[in-house]
């Protein structure tokens, strides 16, 4: 703990300290990033990891939508194909959404964003990722059983993941790689949550916190208060499996419902960990490529803090249809998480409002994640109403909403981060036309594939089935929605091009290439070990924009 | 706010089947709520957000830099109530129509236990009568003629008993706008009373294994004295298997 003793308590933000802090050679390439206990590198390992699985999971996705292209088709059995959309499904929440936000991001930024020389716990911070590693190469090689991989949908509902229904190695792996997955998670919240209330720089009292880490401590509270369920849920199922246990398994008196209860007890809460980082990510962007201060900041945050309550009350919206919870009470509190998410959207206008809005790609893919993000908030209104959900529980309505809400929303604001502080972390900027015909095409793709879904969730198709008859009136919506798919991974493969491209060819960014707001912006690109040699005063949540337009400084308190 | 219902929203189905049920009526009411406050609604926040983006785009010659406000209390005050207001509405209507779906008659017209197994149904009728279907017959899916048909009177209380005794299955007609699950140790009851007889497809809607996809089952349902005729025919405790052809 003695990095913070070490800190310089206040400098101007152009003062030059050539010093090298740390003596000797430092490892590289392989070794660095094998051996590193510096947040960057780990951040940095966390975000490639977690896109290889978005990658990974969205070939699946397409291999989904190939197999649902025509009706009667059989490009995969009827076994791959429950395995395809499990894999997908979990992946894409495991190790992609959850971990590149808050994991990923999470550890490059926060400490950059607080004024911090690294992570509390550094070694701890190493070993949370070879656990998430370790957990999404588990679950990956389910694939490689003679069994196959799980095979059961992605929140596995007892008693179809008993033994006696899905026997074979691959549904372990799916426990232990999530388990493992879970395990890097909760460590993770701590280190993060420690950094954040012991490592603010001298100045940085919570309210000048920027939006971004306000979310991402919302977040990391709920993955403590939900992953340990979940990891319960999951040592018991491998009970029942291995040891005889009989929880979920009715036939000796268990019961399946309190599966359910446990997961979406953990899932719910899983929904918002998946959100809210992404909403400080479009915060951020927003307010620095429309040269404002974030509109309604204190609101925003509150919003940020009653989302993260309502969420833990809401989660037996997902058992409407089983007939076993209080319908009113989780439709109450589903349809008030609208107030706050209302809230947020009025501040991100406001902070928009008057602004002088820079059009690059990252604001471009975060007004995508409102406009996608607003549509399949309204359809969730709609299925936060026991009645219609009665109708639209499990079809493809369901479906069409949650892409809104994840792919939509956070994947777009995520790939919006990654044009946002890819200078920062490489120090060249992304290629900008590349990254404008990325966007449009995986807008376009992701609406043909995404939006015939509502309405052939109204026609009554349901989710995860392998097939269909020919004569449901479902077929030409499947055949838009799988060119879609095409489409929108080309459009990702644009931006992964991208990446590489600019890595090497990309335009030197400097180290404030937005005009950015807040202290990541203060040090070079990337930055330095130990991050800053010198911080600007912290007098309000913009302390860069302060340092650098000392004519307009953000106004404190209101 | 009912005339706009009925002239701007009344023939819609919002692309879903015409519910043939009498829970349609509150199914469609909750329908148009939620549209009239969540279209304007939408619409407005869209709207902001375009013409933040065509109206305060930088152009060239235009480096100005904006005002730095930050708070305004009566307008962030504004979209925080009444959100709440129109949230605690739209909660009326649904807990009125929720108590209206869900309800369960004392004395039903036809009590019918439906069963779901590993992959199949099963139909059983006050007297012992059984309708069944597996998956073996149905492997076709482009077929609909091997599949288990459940028979309804029209016009009746018609009440389902839903039981599973291996995993988790859904009972889903669209047509009925309505669903429930089948979960083994929980003993689902639900009411429905279907307005206009023909003939509907249903499908299990929750994954339940390998052939998923291929349970499915048709729903009958005719006019009372159509359904008396053909009850009266099927001996008790008799067992129909779809795409078997019955013995002598």
């Amino acid at each position: 703990m003695t990095l913070i003793q070490d800190r310089p308590e206040e400098h101007l933000v152009h003062e030059p300290v050539l010093m090298e802090i740390v003596p000797g050679p430092r490892p590289r390439g392989l070794v660095k990033y094998i051996t590193s206990t510096d947040h960057k590198q780990i951040g940095l390992n966390y975000l490639v990891t977690s896109f290889i699985g978005f990658l990974f999971a969205g070939l699946l996705a397409e291999g989904i939508r190939t197999q649902l292209i025509v009706p009667n088709n059989h490009f995969v059995t009827e076994s791959v194909y429950n395995q395809l959309f499990t894999m997908h499904g979990t992946i894409m929440l495991f190790v992609f959404l959850g971990p590149f936000a808050f994991a990923g991001l999470g550890n490059y930024l926060i400490p950059l964003m607080i004024g911090a020389p690294d992570m509390a716990f550094p070694r701890f911070n190493n070993l949370s990722y070879w656990l998430y590693l370790g957990g999404f190469l588990v679950m990956s090689c389910g694939f490689l059983t003679n069994n196959g991989a799980a095979n059961f949908g992605w929140f596995g509902y007892a008693p179809l993941t008993e033994a006696i229904h899905s026997p074979g190695p691959g549904a372990d792996m799916w426990i232990i790689g999530v388990a493992l997955t879970g395990f890097s998670g909760i460590f993770t919240a701590v280190n993060i949550i420690t950094t954040i209330f012991t490592l603010r720089a001298p100045g940085m009292v919570m309210f000048r916190m920027p939006v971004f880490v306000w979310n991402q401590l919302v977040t990391m509270f709920l993955l403590l208060l939900a992953f340990p369920v979940l990891t319960a849920a999951f040592a018991l199922l491998w009970i029942d499996r291995h040891l005889d246990g009989h929880f979920y398994d009715p036939t000796h008196g268990g019961q399946p419902i309190l599966w359910q209860n446990l997961f979406w007890f953990f899932g719910h809460p899983e929904v918002y960990i998946l959100a809210l980082p992404y909403f400080g990510i479009v915060t951020e962007v927003l307010a620095t490529m429309s040269k404002k201060p974030v509109f309604g900041y204190k609101g925003m945050i509150g919003a940020t803090l009653s989302i993260g309550a309502l969420s833990m009350g809401v989660w037996a919206h997902h058992m409407y249809t089983t007939g076993a919870v209080l319908l009113p009470f989780f439709a109450a509190l589903s349809l008030l998480i609208a107030v706050p998410t209302g809230i947020k959207f009025f501040n991100w206008i406001g902070t928009m409002w008057r602004g002088t809005i820079t059009l690059n790609t990252a604001f471009l893919f975060c007004c995508g994640f409102l406009v996608m993000f607003l549509f399949g908030g309204i359809t969730g209104i709609i299925l936060a109403q026991p009645v219609l959900d009665f109708q639209l529980h499990n079809t493809y309505f369901i479906v069409a909403h949650f892409h809104y809400v994840m792919f939509g929303g956070s994947a777009f604001a995520g790939l919006g981060g990654i044009y946002y502080w890819y200078p920062k972390m490489t120090g060249r900027m992304m290629d900008e036309r590349l990254g404008k015909l990325s966007f449009l095409v995986l807008l376009i793709g992701f609406n043909l594939c995404f939006f015939p879904q509502h309405d052939l969730g109204l026609r009554g198709m349901p989710r995860r089935i392998e097939t269909y008859n020919a004569g449901m009136g479902w077929n030409f919506l499947n055949m838009i929605s799988s060119i879609g798919a095409y489409i929108a991974g080309i459009g990702v493969l644009l931006t992964v091009i991208n990446l590489f491209y600019s890595y090497r060819r990309g335009q030197i960014a400097g180290d404030n290439p937005w005009d950015g707001q807040t202290l990541e912006w203060a040090c070079s690109s990337p930055p330095p070990d130990h991050n800053f040699e010198a911080l600007p005063p912290i007098r309000s949540e913009r302390p860069v924009w302060d340092a650098n337009h000392p004519d307009q400084l953000t106004k404190v308190g209101h | 706010m009912r005339a706009v219902e009925t002239h701007l929203l009344g023939k819609t189905n919002f692309g879903s089947p015409g519910g043939v049920t009498t829970q349609d009526h509150y199914v469609r009411q909750l329908w148009h709520i939620t549209y009239v406050f969540a279209v304007p609604i939408g619409l407005i926040v869209l709207g902001g957000i375009v013409w933040c983006m065509i109206r305060y785009r930088v152009r060239p010659g235009h480096d100005r830099t904006p005002s730095q406000f930050q708070y305004h209390i009566p307008i962030e005050a504004t979209y925080t109530i009444v959100p709440l207001v129109i949230v605690a509405i739209v909660f009326g209507y649904m807990y009125n129509a929720e108590n209206h779906v869900d309800a369960i008659a004392k004395n039903p017209a036809v009590a019918i236990t439906v069963e779901g197994f590993q992959w199949g149904w099963r139909f059983t009728y006050p007297n012992g009568h059984e309708e069944v279907g597996t998956v073996a017959n149905e492997l076709d899916i482009n077929s609909n003629d091997n599949l288990p048909v459940l028979f309804m009177p029209a016009g009746e209380t018609v009440q389902l008993h839903l039981v599973s005794d291996d995993v988790i299955h859904t009972f889903y007609v669209p047509e009925f706008l309505f669903q429930r699950d089948l979960i083994p140790g929980i003993n689902n009851v639900v009411d429905f009373n279907v307005i206009k007889p023909g003939l509907y497809s249903g499908q299990c809607n929750n994954i339940c294994g390998v052939y998923h996809a291929y349970m499915r089952f048709l729903v009958q349902v005719m006019p009372v004295a159509e359904y008396n005729a053909w009850y009266a025919q099927q001996p008790a405790g008799s067992i129909t298997t779809a795409g078997v052809p019955a013995q002598s």
